[in-house]
């Protein structure tokens, strides 16, 4: 090549590379197949507390799983009936998370969810996965599966963090010289009645949010019966129009005789205010509560059955559910997550029966030793009744039955009407 | 003229520089070039790239809006129940169709709710029937997602005013039950998309702005004044209608018609656009060009100034030396060159002038020998013209001599005789060996009558001594010398030995007295000068009283035989021997 041909070459290569650099960049933004995949989810804050719900399972997911999947939660603090209330609302927005948590305590919304394909039927990833079901307790492996075998709400391992009893102060029954829970339902009223006397407000009650306190007084003093407990565990009964009935709304304008004044159109967190106050002497809740209460007031607090050893437990209100909308491979992490959580509670499980969590103190002794108590299990009303009834009947009936603006008969009648609304909406 | 001022040397290296230097202009140019055109393009790609990203985040703001407003409108207790089995009343469906109208979304310019019992709420003077919204197809818009805001540019059906807008549609779901959803479609104005590009006209923009919906329609376009998008613009627009990606999907494009920047709404699919037309590219590089030129014209004027004094420093020497050289006729020796350059010029200055130096010398050499040759010549002339007279005169003198019986006086008229006829040798230069001899020993007679019983001598000839030839006279001045020095210390006994040999096939002379030997220190200086130029060796005896004969015989014989020629004195406890050794063997005659 001569001198001239390199020259030219080397010159027309000059100029274009001079040339270069002025093409664009199109951004076709591929996914890196390495890349870490975000899960959405909404958890609560405790308002009363500040605690993040179920941050430690979250924790232990995003540290196992980092660089692969990553929860992104997102932290709002709101009671859990204002929770509820925006998964509804996140629904018809077409803007839920990837993972939901309380939609069993919702039974026409989660109705609505199964027929709208809403969710991913989890019934797959569970039956063929030997490791993952048979770390589920079969009691609710079933609560959770529907009539058709499909699963909707990945479990937790066991029932045994599920359960409701009694929260009692014990600095309270002592000023009125009470020094045990009681056993029987009559010694209940007895117990009421003496803390009563004493100046003790003996209940914490309210009827907004599912009246969810006062109800389990009233389930489980319902179900101290056998018709009564077979009444409870009856999906979506056809009438309240009966003994069953009637009993229970005598129960309930019994216990707001033993309640303070906020009770009535009041929601959970009024009640709950009462009773770690002091306030209040009693406060119905489940397992959940324990790592709410004020370390400073956990030591006056003792968990009990409520009385004639029953327990209120619905497994199936802690499954936790996946969204059918997202991205194939969000609702693969999804269902990890909920795998590994129940791993997780599996193993809490084992060192929480043998008394070998960190940090035990005489609350959750009290609640295992309950548990081990073979106490009789009475269902969540929540998952069986109807919603209207649990989300308007109750919270606009209850005030008037306890001012006596209605009896115990148009009481029941109402409950019967929230049937036939329901009814007719689900039709 | 220029050419004619400046020297060859310096042209070329002028030109050579001057080559060089555009070249790197012109390289330096076309990398200056390129990197300010990529700054410029990348100037504008983020100018432009901003001002769109700006753009798809007002629209992505307009999507929100719209998103969050008719969130609203499905969350009203009054639309839930108006999905609820139980029918709505007719005053509160009268009362729902308003509520759509104080709806918190500026340019809406109709709207229209279907419930899921085939009730249609709109303006009151809209009066469209459910009929007239199956009719619409409007129903077949919203997409299989199950309450995402959807954002579609058609004709108006539903409103009948057949005109293409934006609507906004979407699917209303009750939040308790599973019922069927009722739709919502909002009818946007033109002023909706248009505020995005605020209140700037067409011919104040300069870039080429637009919004095209996820089919590809152009809802909106802006072009400065005088251009237009073309037709392979509009299908790489449009071809980005099927990314899956959002945000600024494009950016700083190089296309036909400038440089591209693209935002896709995520929600939405819709896409703006910005199209730098290349001219503001262009209008900003030119004058950049334009400042280019102007300093690189600046730098060569200067290079060439440069260059011009530079050149000088080295080229004006060299022309000195040129005019020295081209004007030296030979005869002036005395024009000098002086150089000061510091550089190896001073020193060919300086060599110039030691070669006229060495020139001049030798020119006076060459003359002093043309005068001793032309004398030599003249004086050969002379006696060539009287040998008869010098026969006759001395055959008349041995007649005499004869008569009166005078035979020394004979002998030596005899003996002259024949040394004067050998000498003369018609003016030949090369005789034979044996004349040679007989001149020598003709010599050595005449100095045997005059220095009676000072030597005698020898003559042995081993070779044919009449086909042999030898450069004449360079015998007798030996002998002369060995008499005149050799025997100067003695009155009689000498001994004078010739000896004529072939060694190795080369005629050797040897001549040897026994007389007192040469002094060491002469033997060497002679035997030296063999070896030195001919020119240097009269430098040897400055005195030109001794050693004059002997120069002239080794000069002879070196510009007759060459320097091969061998010449050298070996000296003995009792004499001296003079060695010549011609580097042939004699027998050729090149004067014959």
């Amino acid at each position: 090549m001569s001198y001239k041909k390199i020259t030219v070459f080397l010159l027309t290569a000059v100029f274009f590379l001079g040339l270069s650099g002025c093409t664009g960049t199109e951004n076709h933004n591929p996914r890196n197949p390495k890349e870490e995949i975000s899960i959405p989810m909404i958890l609560t804050v405790d308002p009363s507390t500040g605690r993040k719900n179920e941050e430690h399972v979250v924790k232990a997911f995003n540290q196992a799983y980092a660089g692969t999947y990553q929860v992104d939660v997102e932290w709002i603090m709101e009671t859990e009936e204002e929770y509820r209330k925006n998964l509804k609302r996140l629904n018809v927005t077409d803007q839920l998370p990837s993972v939901i948590t309380d939609l069993r305590t919702l039974p026409s919304f989660y109705q609505m969810m199964v027929e709208e394909n809403r969710m991913e039927d989890l019934s797959p990833y569970i039956q063929n996965d030997k490791e993952w079901k048979d770390s589920i307790e079969t009691a609710v492996l079933e609560a959770c599966s529907e009539p058709d075998g499909s699963i909707y709400l990945a479990p937790l391992s066991t029932a045994a963090f599920s359960c409701s009893g009694v929260f009692w102060n014990k600095h309270l029954f002592q000023e009125a010289g009470i020094s045990e829970f009681p056993q029987t339902w009559e010694e209940f009223w007895n117990c009421c009645e003496k803390l009563q006397s004493h100046g003790v407000t003996p209940l914490a009650l309210h009827t907004e949010g599912t009246a969810w306190s006062p109800m389990q007084f009233a389930t489980a003093e319902l179900a101290d019966s056998k018709e009564g407990s077979a009444f409870m565990k009856k999906l979506f009964p056809d009438s309240y129009h009966n003994p069953h009935g009637l009993q229970l709304a005598e129960t309930l304008k019994k216990l707001f005789q033993y309640t303070s004044d906020d009770a009535l159109h009041a929601d959970f967190d009024v009640a709950y205010t009462n009773f770690i106050s002091g306030k209040a002497a009693m406060i119905a809740n489940g397992y959940w509560m324990i790592d709410q209460i004020p370390e400073d007031f956990i030591t006056q607090v003792h968990f009990s059955p409520f009385p004639g050893n029953k327990l209120i437990s619905s497994p199936e209100t802690f499954g936790w559910a996946v969204i059918s909308d997202y991205k194939k491979e969000i609702k693969e992490g999804a269902i990890e997550f909920l795998k590994f959580r129940t791993k997780y509670n599996k193993n809490e499980k084992e060192l929480f029966l043998n008394k070998k969590i960190p940090g035990i103190n005489q609350l959750l002794t009290d609640y295992i030793d309950a548990y081990n108590s073979e106490p009789q299990i009475v269902p969540n009303y929540q998952v069986k009744w109807n919603s209207l009834l649990q989300e308007q009947t109750l919270g606009e009936y209850i005030p008037k039955l306890v001012n006596g603006e209605i009896t115990t008969e148009e009481f029941t009648l109402m409950e019967d009407e929230s049937i036939r609304q329901f009814q007719k909406e689900s039709r | 003229m220029i050419h004619k001022k400046i020297s060859g040397i310096q042209k070329k290296y002028l030109s050579y520089t001057l080559a060089l230097f555009i070249l790197a202009l012109f390289l330096s140019s076309i990398g200056v070039w390129a990197y300010v055109r990529n700054n410029m393009t990348r100037v504008i790609v983020d100018k432009y790239g901003f001002m769109n990203e700006k753009l798809g985040i007002s629209l992505d703001s307009l999507y929100q809006k719209s998103d969050e407003v008719t969130a609203e409108c499905i969350m009203d207790n009054d639309v839930q129940k108006s999905l609820r089995a139980e029918e709505l009343q007719d005053v509160q469906r009268n009362a729902l169709s308003k509520y759509f109208a104080y709806i918190d979304l500026n340019h809406v310019s109709e709207y229209c709710y279907v419930d899921n019992k085939k009730h249609v709420y709109t303006k009151s003077y809209s009066k469209i029937t459910y009929e007239d919204f199956e009719n619409s197809k409007f129903a077949t818009m919203l997409s299989e997602k199950y309450s995402k805001t959807e954002w579609f540019w058609t004709k108006d059906t539903l409103f009948h005013t057949g005109e293409e807008a934006l609507f906004v549609g979407r699917y209303v779901r009750s939040m308790d039950y599973s019922h069927k959803p009722g739709m919502i479609f909002l009818k946007m104005d033109q002023q909706f998309l248009e505020n995005l590009f605020g209140k700037n006209e067409n011919h104040t923009i300069d870039a080429a702005v637009g919004i095209v919906d996820k089919n590809g329609n152009f809802c909106l376009e802006r072009y400065p004044q005088g251009f237009l998008i073309n037709d392979t613009v509009r299908k790489k627009i449009v071809s980005l209608t099927q990314s899956e990606d959002f945000g600024v999907i494009l950016k700083g494009y190089q296309t036909a018609g400038g440089i591209l920047q693209v935002y896709r709404q995520q929600e939405s699919g819709m896409l703006v656009f910005t199209l730098v037309p290349n001219t503001i590219l262009y209008k900003e590089l030119n004058q950049i060009l334009l400042v280019l030129v102007g300093i690189y014209f600046l730098v060569i004027l200067v290079t060439v100034v440069t260059s011009l004094y530079i050149s000088k420093i080295f080229t004006e020497p060299i022309q000195k030396l040129s005019a020295a050289m081209e004007n030296f006729d030979g005869k002036d020796f005395n024009h000098k060159i002086e150089l000061h350059t510091n550089t190896e010029l001073d020193n060919i200055g300086h060599s110039y002038n030691e070669m006229l130096n060495n020139i001049e010398q030798l020119l006076i050499e060459i003359k002093n020998q043309e005068k001793e040759l032309r004398t030599s010549e003249l004086n050969m002339l002379i006696n060539q013209i009287n040998p008869h007279f010098l026969y006759n005169t001395l055959d008349t003198i041995y007649m005499l001599a004869r008569i009166n019986g005078e035979e020394t006086t004979m002998k030596m008229i005899q003996a002259l005789s024949k040394y004067l006829r050998l000498s003369l040798s018609k003016g030949h230069e090369i005789v034979t060996v044996a004349d040679e001899l007989e001149n020598v020993k003709s010599y050595m007679e005449i100095q045997q009558i005059r220095n009676d019983d000072l030597f005698c001598y020898e003559i042995n000839c081993n070779v044919n001594a009449k086909e042999r030839w030898v450069l004449k006279l360079i015998l007798q001045p030996l002998v002369e010398n060995a008499i005149k020095y050799g025997f100067c210390d003695i009155s009689e006994g000498g001994l004078i030995r010739i000896d004529v040999q072939e060694q190795a096939q080369k005629l050797t002379f040897m001549i040897y007295n026994s007389g007192t030997p040469m002094q060491q220190e002469i033997a060497d200086k002679l035997n030296r000068l063999a070896k030195v130029p001919v020119a240097d060796m009269k430098q040897f005896f400055p005195d030109k009283q001794h050693g004059y004969g002997v120069i002239n015989i080794i000069t002879r014989l070196r510009l007759k035989y060459g320097e091969e020629v061998k010449y050298e004195y070996e000296i003995h406890k009792n004499g001296t021997t003079c060695i010549i050794q011609l580097p042939e063997n004699g027998v050729e005659n090149d004067e014959l």
